[in-house]
């Protein structure tokens, strides 16, 4: 099958006053055309500076110091700003978790989206604005070329990111990265935002990254989830097996952390215990090894690899070790 | 322990007035929260939830008087504390406190932990500065801190160990009604869990009564015993919580429920988004004020504001048609 993008041993640091920041520690994965791509993880598992990573948006402090990320047949990685600019917008579309700080407030969202077009397209300005009300219609504005004379500050938050999807799609991207985009919106304005991002994808055929806290939102939206801790994957799988099978423990800690909301009964959670590691010292190795119910010796001292526990459903965890002690549910025989 | 509930509230409003216009001089009434009614009682979590707008932290802060309430009646045990003065209140402050969501921001960042917890009780003249650290010890094992994290800064922490002071602060004084205002919004998921066990745990040892605000539904339901649903200002659906989740009579409550994430890929999606946006509570429609996003509303709707009323043991919906939204047998108007 073909690849779209893929992203090979990632490694993304912050060099700040008090020391390096190791965000992103060797991350690699593949998306292929169409496909929505779930990646999961908790503030600080790196999950949003791998995005910023391949898109060339890292803060002034921030350097990817190794890996590659090939795109189209090009290493995003060693592109130069002005290359990266062609992208952007044009055969990446990206959004964010808060539409507001992306637009400019001086400007009617029409002139923002038109300025997008006509930055990547060779076309009139009469040709663009006819573009950007088709994009309002697309992304269901209400009264499209009404609205393209407003103000970022007359929309409200849910109609705001609807204008983040429209700029993000008006040149027909192959590929888009949503980071949290619907975290800052109400429930019911989610579930416009997350059926309209899923319509759309099927309907132009995009490939889409989506980066959220969110294991609900996920289980909805995505077809294949990374599950991101101290800044690598631990597990890979199709989201029906990572919720059905769940084989790394962080991730099945990630599960019983949440109620069960079609179980009405008053069952306690179960935490997972600790806090997430200091990037500035990560641990020597598996990162979740401080926090994990079945760490071993061996844990603490060697990162271990990804394992495949079944086609397509990838597992860092020593536990998957052929001499690894048996622990229910980990590594005991995976139904298919 | 006595039969009067903890919190009653009757027809509480808090309303601001903005100025509008370019020059201000246009004046417009936000209905923050538009008349109340709400029973809290002793040792329950009353779950109360929401979209943004909907008035449920200006009545948290109205209720601990952050605010002046506008009009209505405020009892706590008993006692109307709507009018109260500063000095009159200073009993009752005492016996509600409140838990923020961001615990960063309401931590003054230039005191140690010991000093932050044991604020309150300084304010309140309690004990002398021996007994007083005695008791900052005994909180912070409470709430799983190290006696050593006593003389660190609130920068020093992470964000579920911030929260955990936020609670040490809050309990510190044997509060009989704590205010959680979203409290883990702002944690991660791995710490969500631990913070939520805690509440629970503090609740049995030392009887306390929540009221838990939140915009997480799949979170208020593993917590409350009863959840009230507001929208613009009004409770629209009261309910004990299993009772709210099978059988929601209010469309508000169903289409709120309906539009959670459920983290199970196999779970069946057949929900039609709810259409439009939430209005402000500046321009609030006549009749039902959820008329408009409403699929059912009829006439009626519109002429006439649906009263709270109780359908079953304890289950109260604002609702012309709450019976037969309740039965699913409403047709799309």
């Amino acid at each position: 099958m073909s690849v779209l993008l893929s992203v090979d041993d990632l490694r993304t640091s912050f060099f700040t006053s008090r020391g390096e920041v190791q965000a992103v520690r060797g991350v690699s994965f593949e998306l292929r055309p169409g496909e929505i791509l779930g990646i999961v993880g908790e503030s600080g598992s790196g999950k949003s500076i791998t995005c910023m990573s391949l898109l060339g948006l890292l803060k002034a402090n921030g350097k990817v110091i190794g890996g590659s990320a090939r795109f189209e047949g090009r290493d995003l990685l060693q592109l130069d700003e002005r290359d990266l600019r062609k992208l952007r917008g044009d055969q990446i579309g990206m959004i964010f978790q808060d539409p507001m700080t992306s637009l400019n407030p001086t400007l009617t969202v029409g002139e923002q989206v038109m300025e997008t077009i006509l930055r990547h397209r060779r076309i009139s300005r009469a040709e663009a604005r006819k573009r950007a009300i088709e994009l309002f219609e697309l992304v269901r504005i209400p009264s499209a070329a009404k609205r393209l004379r407003s103000y970022p500050h007359e929309f409200s938050g849910g109609m705001r990111q609807r204008v983040m999807i429209a700029m993000a799609l008006s040149c027909d991207p192959k590929l888009l990265i949503a980071d949290e985009p619907t975290t800052a919106l109400d429930v019911t304005i989610q579930r416009q935002i997350l059926a309209l991002l899923k319509e759309l994808q099927s309907r132009l055929g995009m490939a889409v990254i989506l980066i959220t806290h969110d294991l609900g939102v996920i289980a909805e939206t995505a077809d294949r989830v990374l599950v991101m801790y101290g800044g690598m994957v631990m597990e890979e799988a199709p989201v029906r097996r990572i919720f059905a099978w769940p084989s790394h423990p962080y991730t099945r800690g990630l599960l019983a952390s949440i109620p069960n909301l079609r179980d009405g009964t008053h069952q306690r959670l179960t935490p997972i215990p600790g806090s997430p590691p200091d990037m500035r010292r990560p641990p020597e190795g598996c990162p979740f090894a401080p926090r994990c119910p079945n760490a071993m010796a061996q844990c603490v001292s060697a990162l271990p690899p990804i394992y495949e526990v079944e086609a397509g459903h990838g597992s860092r965890c020593w536990l998957h070790h052929a001499q690894a002690p048996r622990v229910g549910g980990i590594n005991e025989a995976v139904p298919a | 322990m006595s039969d009067t509930p903890l919190i009653e509230l009757r027809n509480l409003t808090k309303h601001f007035t903005l100025s509008s216009g370019l020059f201000g001089r246009g004046k417009v009434v936000l209905r923050a929260v538009d008349g109340v009614d709400l029973t809290i009682n002793r040792g329950e979590t009353l779950g109360l939830v929401g979209e943004s707008g909907c008035g449920k932290s200006t009545l948290a802060r109205t209720l601990i008087r952050l605010f002046q309430p506008t009009s209505g009646e405020m009892r706590f045990d008993g006692t109307d504390i709507a009018e109260l003065d500063e000095r009159q209140l200073a009993p009752f402050r005492r016996r509600m406190q409140m838990i923020f969501q961001d615990p960063y921001a309401s931590l003054n960042g230039r005191m140690t932990v010991r000093d932050l917890v044991a604020e309150p009780l300084e304010i309140a003249g309690i004990g002398d500065a021996a007994s007083r650290r005695a008791r900052v010890d005994e909180l912070l094992a409470r709430v799983g801190l190290n006696p050593d994290h006593a003389t660190r800064f609130p920068h020093e922490f992470s964000g579920g160990q911030r929260q955990r002071i936020g609670i040490a602060r809050a309990i510190a004084l044997n509060p009989e009604l704590v205010i959680c205002d979203e409290p883990i919004s702002a944690l991660d998921v791995s710490i969500q869990a631990q913070v939520v066990n805690m509440l629970e745990d503090l609740q049995d040892e030392f009887g306390l009564t929540y009221l838990f605000i939140t915009h997480d539904l799949s979170m208020v339901r593993h917590i409350s015993d009863r959840i009230g649903v507001m929208y613009l200002g009004k409770i629209v659906e009261l309910a004990p919580n299993e009772a709210l989740y099978r059988a929601p009579a209010h469309p508000y409550t169903q289409a709120l429920l309906a539009s959670i994430p459920v983290a199970d890929p196999t779970a069946r999606r057949d929900v039609v988004p709810m259409r439009g946006e939430i209005p402000t509570a500046i321009d609030i429609a006549s009749g039902c004020r959820f008329r408009t996003r409403c699929p059912f509303a009829t006439d009626l709707c519109t002429s006439a504001e649906p009263p709270l009323r109780e359908l079953d043991g304890g289950h109260f919906a604002a609702c012309h048609y709450a019976d037969r939204v309740m039965a699913r047998q409403m047709e799309v108007a």
